[in-house]
């Protein structure tokens, strides 16, 4: 995919968040009995995006093709992966606790990810993980999730 | 042989059922860190207020854990309320509330918990406030006030928190009371309120009177009115605004305690003898006296009836405010 | 002269043992604070506050004003490092400052912020003691009319934060100024784009936010490619390591940019260090010969706002000390303190007790030094950490970040808008849309609109008011002059080309 039929879901998506923006806006008084309203704001928020929106939509659009560049999607997939690996950690956190949660999500990105050794893996987060607790926890009194095993 | 063992089962039982009562009827005792939950930032008054009692119990040893502060700011008081509303029956928690926790559920949607989901425990004292003017404006009295205002209707300004805080809500009170009107400006913070009043920009503000006292000395402000019941002992000669013949009801901005719902009896009766004793001894005198507070100490069913006529009277203000009222 | 007088009177008690010491711990303690994100400064001086009430009073103050000044100088460390701002107020350090580490720089760029900082430190304890109550009195002068053309002076340095294209800073700015809405109104007590949760009442948290999109979303950039067995190459030997002469040389403007806007800007009530940041940076730019390397890992670009918001310590003092005021969280924790220990901050404090003010003022002299001394040659020591490899870096990174972001509030929800944040970032990194421009948006977005709404408030609907008056007319014509600028180059270049057409 090109920078520009990036720049061009990008400038979708901002004019539509645009007029989502305008519609909540709407439903706020504009002008209150003491100057502008909550909806001030916001409303002219949404105006500017709609319009920089557009004026964006217009750029990609009319980029011609000899000029654009070649943005790299390729490692995408990878990065997503990665993000889905933190959001699905930062749910765990709560139950298991921080230093079991680090660890897990560690050795999924340097084992999974980054295909290097399971033994590395845990031997990195197992490290982290004790040491954040030694600092954290232990030297400067700050709380982490703590789990069923207190930690 | 039968009746032997029937007769030391018996005994057994008749032992471990009194262990039993022995334990269920033993006193509370915290036996690890007090979670102590306050609605404001690190330096807010709340957290200041919490952190001054915390220190204060422990000089008089009269809590042996420690009372760890938690700042759980969002919302008003909205996000540390239904953070020991989630706390449900749990010890070692309790929160410090102020006159918000009782208005802000009112006027917002999202603030599920009202007090009625919290267990009070206690309430410690009042915060009065005073009517401050620069101390170069041509105000003496609330009356020349009220006539500048009559005279230009809406140019005069006060500097002051959020559009349901007692500051503004007793402008509206006294507008009403008195046929005026002039304009209200919300600032978030203290510091800028003052700052705007010193500057010029607003002409009157509402104030509490220790911050009000440093800026007397200095020279900087004049007291005009104080919104209390009685003239203030460190103020007397300043009349209070029903003597001006102005006669609104008083808001009242109480400071106390609160902990998470379901908890037990134990632990309700271990606080109130915890403040019971706290509020006898002469650094807990010297602390109000010093801060310009005024005692306020209420508890039980005294308190719920305190918070439920609260209610009531906000509900009507706000109402008549203007302001959405949700619940 | 009667301020020497009491200089020297400061000095000999900040350099009494106790207080050496206590400086010393202190200021070591606010270097910690500010490297770990999350963990701030106001937090760490109300949790010792307890502590303080066994001291004196005197040796109370200048141990927490060290953390108070000295967390400025750590929160430069992990932005520069790792991408991580350590403090609301590194981020802008984040732009150039983690470019030059890309480039084996780390070194200078650590160097010249403690150098920076160690100036503008300096220069604000100066303002401090020379024009503290004129200040202050000046700074009474800014009505809401003032903070607004202030705050729209900020966002017009947005033109300063864009790369090729302005319209995507713009729009980036436009979403930080929506995050920034986010909450319960101030005037109405009505809730904005809060969807129904309560905990998106207070707003949405700036740490979390600055992390996610800068920490976060650094990292899920460098997945995309299996990782090689180090990032960044150090230079080697410790002559590389410090920046050199050149750089001292290059940065001089900066100091000097970075210290006045500090001082300034941290004198006015609710006027932040992060709007110093970005101000001193975006002056920086526009005044320099090189504008458009900035963001590559200019050095002057890490010098101006280190220096900014080092300064700003020294401004924020000012109105608390000459009239009780806090400016912000850590200066009201500050009052609190010295409520709690008897004093009463007003304007009779300094006349009252000249030992407090000027052995605090003293006593920043003095922290300014020790900072420097201790920092510069630690400065080696911290580059190391970028030796580590990429597979151990990132689990690192994340780490810091969800303990930093969570000790804010010790909040879980938190923690997932870091999430959420850092995939914006990486969308935002994948499609040039420049990230300070957001951060810029959600720094000024809260104070932009209130100023606004106020100064109607005090006019009565009255929108001359803004350019009625002399001050805020003076910052709004500025902001005009530099949001015009980018469109006056753009008129030129449309016109070069012209000409090349026809020709």
């Amino acid at each position: 995919m090109s920078k520009s039929k990036g720049d061009l879901a990008a400038a979708i998506c901002l004019a539509l968040f645009g007029v989502y923006v305008i519609s909540v806006a709407a439903k706020l008084d504009y002008v209150s009995e003491v100057g502008p309203g909550p909806g001030f704001f916001p409303l002219w928020l949404g105006i500017g995006l709609v319009v920089f929106g557009a004026a964006l939509l217009g750029t990609a659009l009319s980029t011609p093709a000899a000029r654009q560049s070649a943005g790299s999607w390729k490692g995408a997939g990878r990065s997503l992966a990665g993000w889905l690996g933190l959001m699905l950690a930062v749910a765990l956190l709560g139950r298991l606790g921080f230093a079991p949660t680090f660890v897990l999500l560690t050795v999924f990105y340097i084992a999974a990810l980054d295909r290097r050794p399971l033994p590395l893996a845990f031997g990195v987060g197992i490290g982290l993980a004790v040491a954040f607790h030694l600092i954290f926890v232990l030297a400067l009194d700050v709380s982490l999730p703590a789990g069923g095993l207190g930690f | 042989m039968n009746i032997q063992l029937r007769i030391m089962a018996a005994a057994l039982a008749a032992g471990l059922s009194a262990v039993a009562q022995q334990a269920q009827s033993q006193e509370f005792r915290p036996s690890k860190q007090i979670e102590t939950v306050v609605h404001t930032g690190p330096g807010g008054g709340s957290d200041l207020f919490a952190r001054a009692i915390a220190e204060l119990l422990q000089k008089e040893k009269l809590i042996s854990q420690r009372m760890q502060v938690v700042n759980k700011p969002g919302g008003g008081p909205a996000v540390a309320m239904s953070y020991l509303a989630e706390k449900k029956g749990e010890t070692h928690t309790i929160g410090f509330f102020t006159g918000v926790w009782v208005t802000n559920p009112l006027t917002t949607t999202e603030a599920t918990v009202t007090m009625k989901d919290l267990t009070p425990i206690v309430r410690l004292v009042l915060e009065p406030a005073v009517v401050a003017v620069k101390a170069d404006s041509p105000y003496k009295t609330m009356k020349d006030f009220i006539d500048a205002a009559k005279k230009s209707p809406g140019q005069l300004r006060q500097s002051g928190g959020s559009v349901t805080s007692r500051d503004n809500l007793m402008r509206l009170l006294i507008q009403k009371a008195t046929g005026t009107q002039w304009t209200f400006i919300s600032f978030p913070s203290g510091g800028e309120r003052l700052s705007n009043l010193l500057g010029g920009h607003v002409q009157l503000m509402v104030i509490e009177p220790q911050e009000a006292g440093e800026q007397i000395r200095a020279g900087n402000l004049r007291v005009i009115a104080s919104l209390s019941e009685k003239r203030l002992p460190s103020l007397p000669g300043v009349p209070t605004i029903k003597e001006q013949g102005i006669d609104v009801p008083l808001i009242p901005q109480a400071r106390g305690v609160v902990a998470p719902p379901g908890i037990s009896r134990e632990e309700v009766q271990y606080w109130e003898g915890v403040f019971d004793r706290f509020a006898k001894t002469a650094t807990w005198k010297q602390y109000v006296e010093q801060n310009q507070f005024e005692e306020g100490y209420l508890k039980g069913p005294a308190l719920a009836k305190f918070f439920d006529d609260l209610t009531v009277q906000m509900r009507e203000v706000l109402k008549e405010a203007g302001a959405k009222v949700v619940r | 002269m009667d301020a020497l007088h009491n200089l020297l009177l400061g000095f000999s008690i900040a350099l009494m043992p106790v207080n050496l010491f206590w400086c010393l711990i202190g200021v070591i303690l606010g270097t910690m604070v500010g490297v770990l994100p999350g963990l701030g400064p106001a937090a760490t001086i109300a949790m010792l506050l307890p502590l303080t009430l066994k001291m004196d009073h005197t040796t109370a103050i200048i141990a927490l004003a060290g953390i108070f000044y000295g967390a400025r100088y750590g929160g430069s460390t992990t932005s520069i490092l790792l991408n991580i701002p350590g403090e609301s107020s590194s981020v802008v350090t984040c732009l150039d400052g983690y470019q030059m580490a890309r480039q084996g720089r780390a070194g200078a760029a650590l160097g010249i912020s403690a150098i920076a900082s160690f100036v503008a430190g300096t220069v604000g304890v100066l303002g401090l003691m020379l024009i503290a109550p004129p200040l202050a009195r000046f700074a009474l002068r800014f009505a809401p009319p003032e903070y607004f053309a202030l705050m729209v002076l900020g966002l017009a340095m947005v033109v300063f934060l864009a790369g090729e294209s302005m319209v995507k800073a713009l729009l980036a700015m436009l979403v930080g100024l929506w995050i920034a809405a986010i909450g319960t109104d101030l005037f109405t007590a009505e809730s904005r784009f809060t969807f129904g949760q309560a905990k998106l009442l207070g707003g949405v948290d700036f740490i979390a936010a600055t992390v996610g999109v800068f920490a976060i979303g650094e990292v899920l950039v460098n997945l995309e490619s299996p990782s090689g067995a180090e990032i960044f190459k150090l230079a080697r030997g410790l002559r590389n390591l410090l920046p050199t002469w050149q750089d001292l040389k290059d940065c001089r403007f900066a100091f000097l940019n970075g210290s006045l806007v500090g001082f300034f800007v941290g004198a006015l009530p609710g006027a932040g260090a992060t709007v110093a940041s970005f101000m001193s940076y975006g002056i920086e730019k526009a005044f320099s010969r090189h504008p458009e390397k900035f963001g590559t890992g200019v050095i002057e670009g890490v010098a101006a706002p280190e220096g900014a918001n080092n300064a700003d310590a020294g401004g924020a003092l000012v109105p608390l000390l000459t009239l009780g005021i806090p400016g912000g969280n850590t200066t009201a924790i500050l009052l609190g303190g010295l409520i709690l220990w008897g004093y009463k901050p007003g304007p009779l404090l300094i006349q009252e007790h000249p030992e407090l003010f000027w052995g605090l003022v003293a006593s920043m002299y003095v922290g300014n030094v020790l900072l420097l001394v201790l920092n510069l040659p630690l400065v080696p020591l911290f580059a190391q950490i970028l030796r580590l490899p990429y597979y151990v870096l990132y689990p690192l990174i994340v780490g810091i970040s969800i303990v930093g972001v969570y000790s804010v509030n010790n909040s879980l929800f938190d923690v997932w808008l870091m999430g959420l944040f850092g995939l914006l970032g990486y969308l935002m990194r994948k499609l040039d849309f420049p990230a300070a421009a957001l951060i810029l948006g959600m720094v000024l977005g809260d104070s932009l609109e209130r100023a606004l709404r106020q100064s109607l408030m005090m006019s009565r609907g009255d929108i001359s008011i803004l350019v009625t008056r002399p001050i805020s007319a003076t910052l709004l014509a500025v902001a005009a002059a530099v949001l015009l600028l980018p469109l006056a180059r753009k008129v030129r270049s449309w016109r070069f080309e012209a000409i090349e057409r026809e020709g």
